[in-house]
C-alpha cells in the first residue's frame, strides 16, 4: 500500500505545485481581471529564487520570500497599464508580458543560464513543504473570499458599474488581486525551482499557460474548490488512462472546447449550484409557499 | 544595405498582412480573438507540402491549402464559437475554446508529421535571383509579394465592393441592426471565417516556402506576431492591420539586422505594450479599449 502511494508521490507534488499556480490564475479572474500573466510571474519568482540560491548563495527560505516579493512587485508594476485596459486587451497585454519575460530570460544568459536554463539548484522542498504551502494557499484564498475583499471582487466581476456605484474602487481592488496573485505565482515558481533541481525558460511558456487556465476553467472559476478539482482531474486523468498520456494536449484541447461550450461554469461550480437549487426547492416545497416560483428557481 | 533590408521587410510584411488581416477580420466581426488562427495557418503549410509531396504541382498545393484552411476555419467557428455566441461570457470563452481547437489541430498534425520538420523539395520554386539598382530579389520573394498583393486585393474587393462584403461590414458595425435589415448573421460568419482561414492558409504556404521549415509548432510565433500587428493597427480594422503588417515586417527585419540578436522579440513585445499603454486603439482602431463595461 505504501509502495503504491510512494509511486504516486511525484504526481502529488506536481499537483500541489500546479494547484498554487491555478489559484494565482483563479484569483485574478475572480476579481474580473482578464490576465494571463501567472506563468510569466511564476517565471520571475522561479528565477529570482533560483539565482539567489545558486549564484548568490542565499538560504532557500529567504530566497522564497524574495521570490514572492519579486512576483508581487512585478505584478504591481504590470497592474498600472492593465488598469487602463479591458477584457481582450488585458489578455493580449499579459501574453506580451510572458513573451518579454521569456525572451529576456533567454537573452540574459549570464544571469539566468539562457536557453540551457539554470541548473544545480539544491533540492530543499519536499512533499511536506508543498503540502503546507497548499493548505496555507487554500486557507488564504478562503479568508480573502469570505471577507469584504472577496465580496468586492465578486461585485466587480459581475458588474463594474454597479460595483463602482456602491463605492467599491475598481482599480484598487483589481490591483490588490493582481499583486496577491503575482506574489502567489512568484512563491510557487520558487517552490518549483527548489523542488526540481533545474529551470528552463521554455517551462514558463504557452503550454503551461494553457494547462493552468484549463485547471481553473474545468474546475470552476467562482468557488474555492474549483481549482482543486480541475487540477486533480487534468493531472490524474492521463495517469489513469495510460494511452491518454500520449495525447495529453489533445485531451486538454477537447476538454477546453467541451467545457467552455457545455459546462461554462466548470464542474465544481455547476455541481454546487445544482445542489443549492435542489436544497432551496426542497425547502420551499416543505413550507408550501408559492410552489410555482420554487420550481422555476 | 538599408534599402535591401527594407525590401526584405516589405516581403515579410506582405505575408504577415495575409495572416493578420484574417485574424483581425474575425475580431472585427465577432469581437472574438481566434487563437486557433495560427493552427489554421500551419494547416495551410502542411496541406501544400503533402500535395507537392504526392506529386501535385505547387499551384494545386496552394489552392488545396487555401480551400482546406478556409474550411477548417469555418469548422472552428461552428464547433467552438457558435454556441458561445448565444451565452453571455463569450469574450473569455472564445479565447479558451479556440485555444482548445488550436491544441487539437496541432496534435493532429504532430501525429501526421510524426513530430518531424518537413521541407518542400529543393526545386519547388527555382532559385532565380534578379538584380537591379544594387538590390537582390529572388523569384520566391517576387512570388510572395505578388501573391500577397493579389490576395489582399481580392479580399478588399470582396469586402468593400460586393453585397456580401457590405453584409460583413454591417454585422461588424452592429449585429442587431444588420439582422433587422435582413442579413443572415450565421451565413455572414461562415463566409468571414472562410476568408480569414483562406488568407491564413495562403500565408502558411508562403511562409513554408520561404523558410522551408514546416512543423506542428510553426503557428505559435505567427500568432504572437499577429497579436502585435493587430494591436498596432487597431483591433478590428482591416486597413489598420494591412498598414501595421508592413510596418511590423520592416521593423522586425531592421531590428534583426541592427539590434543585438535575441532582443528582437523583447523589443517587439515591449513596443506593443507601449502602444497598448499610450494608444490602445492602435493606428486605426475604435474607441473601446478602456471603456467601462457591464457584465462579462
Amino acid at each position: 500500500m505504501t509502495n503504491v502511494l510512494l509511486g504516486y508521490q511525484p504526481l502529488f507534488d506536481l499537483f500541489l505545485l500546479h494547484l498554487g499556480m491555478a489559484y494565482s490564475q483563479w484569483l485574478v479572474l475572480r476579481a474580473g481581471v482578464f490576465s494571463l500573466a501567472t506563468v510569466g510571474l511564476a517565471a520571475v519568482g522561479a528565477y529570482t529564487g533560483g539565482i539567489l540560491v545558486v549564484t548568490l548563495g542565499f538560504p532557500a527560505p529567504v530566497a522564497l520570500l524574495a521570490a514572492a516579493l519579486a512576483g508581487g512587485i512585478v505584478a504591481l508594476g504590470l497592474s498600472v497599464p492593465l488598469a487602463r485596459l479591458r477584457g481582450v486587451y488585458q489578455a493580449i497585454a499579459t501574453v506580451a508580458f510572458i513573451q518579454i519575460v521569456l525572451s529576456l530570460n533567454i537573452y540574459a544568459a549570464g544571469l539566468t543560464g539562457g536557453p540551457q536554463g539554470l541548473n544545480g539548484i539544491p533540492k530543499t522542498v519536499g512533499t511536506l513543504t508543498l503540502l503546507i504551502a497548499g493548505i496555507l494557499t487554500v486557507y488564504l484564498m478562503y479568508a480573502i473570499m469570505s471577507s469584504r475583499l472577496g465580496r468586492a471582487f465578486d461585485a466587480i466581476r459581475q458588474n463594474e458599474a454597479v460595483a463602482a456605484s456602491l463605492g467599491v474602487s475598481i482599480v484598487r481592488h483589481q490591483t490588490l488581486a493582481f499583486v496577491i496573485s503575482g506574489a502567489l505565482a512568484g512563491t510557487y515558481g520558487a517552490l518549483e525551482a527548489f523542488h526540481s533541481y533545474a529551470l528552463a525558460p521554455s517551462q514558463f511558456a504557452f503550454p503551461f499557460l494553457i494547462a493552468v487556465l484549463s485547471y481553473v476553467v474545468l474546475g470552476g472559476r467562482n468557488t474555492i474548490i474549483g481549482p482543486i478539482i480541475g487540477t486533480a482531474i487534468l493531472l490524474i486523468l492521463p495517469e489513469i488512462a495510460r494511452p491518454l498520456a500520449e495525447a495529453r494536449m489533445l485531451v486538454y484541447g477537447l476538454l477546453l472546447i467541451l467545457v467552455i461550450n457545455y459546462l461554462p461554469r466548470g464542474i465544481a461550480d455547476t455541481l454546487i449550484e445544482r445542489a443549492r437549487a435542489r436544497r432551496l426547492s426542497a425547502r420551499l416545497a416543505k413550507s408550501d409557499t408559492a410552489p410555482t416560483t420554487a420550481a422555476r428557481s | 544595405m538599408l534599402l535591401q533590408q527594407l525590401l526584405n521587410g516589405l516581403v515579410v510584411g506582405g505575408v504577415y498582412a495575409l495572416f493578420a488581416v484574417g485574424f483581425n477580420l474575425i475580431f472585427g466581426v465577432q469581437r472574438f480573438l481566434n487563437l486557433a488562427h495560427g493552427a489554421v495557418f500551419m494547416t495551410g503549410a502542411f496541406v501544400a507540402y503533402y500535395t507537392v509531396e504526392a506529386g501535385g504541382p505547387l499551384v494545386l498545393g496552394f489552392l488545396a491549402a487555401v480551400v482546406s484552411a478556409g474550411l477548417l476555419s469555418v469548422l472552428i467557428e461552428i464547433v467552438c464559437f457558435r454556441r458561445l455566441r448565444k451565452s453571455g461570457d463569450a469574450e473569455f470563452g472564445a479565447i479558451l475554446s479556440s485555444m482548445g481547437a488550436s491544441l487539437v489541430i496541432m496534435t493532429v498534425w504532430q501525429w501526421i508529421s510524426q513530430t518531424q520538420v518537413v521541407r518542400f523539395p529543393f526545386d519547388t520554386v527555382p532559385v532565380v535571383i534578379f538584380r537591379f539598382w544594387g538590390l537582390r530579389v529572388s523569384l520566391l520573394q517576387v512570388i510572395m509579394i505578388v501573391a500577397a498583393v493579389v490576395i489582399v486585393m481580392i479580399m478588399a474587393w470582396f469586402i468593400y465592393r460586393t453585397s456580401f462584403g457590405r453584409q460583413v461590414r454591417a454585422v461588424t458595425d452592429n449585429e442587431k441592426a444588420a439582422m433587422l435589415v435582413g442579413v443572415n448573421p450565421n451565413r455572414t460568419y461562415n463566409m468571414t471565417y472562410f476568408i480569414s482561414g483562406a488568407l491564413a492558409g495562403a500565408a502558411g504556404v508562403l511562409v513554408g516556402l520561404a523558410f522551408n521549415n514546416i512543423n506542428y509548432m510553426m503557428g505559435e510565433p505567427y500568432l504572437l506576431f499577429g497579436f502585435a500587428i493587430i494591436i498596432l493597427g487597431g483591433l478590428g480594422s482591416i486597413p489598420g492591420a494591412l498598414l501595421a503588417s508592413l510596418i511590423f515586417g520592416m521593423v522586425q527585419t531592421l531590428s534583426i539586422a541592427y539590434l543585438p540578436s535575441g532582443l528582437t522579440t523583447a523589443f517587439i513585445f515591449s513596443a506593443m505594450f507601449l502602444i497598448l499603454l499610450v494608444k490602445p486603439t492602435g493606428l486605426m482602431g475604435r474607441e473601446e479599449a478602456g471603456s467601462l463595461r457591464g457584465r462579462r
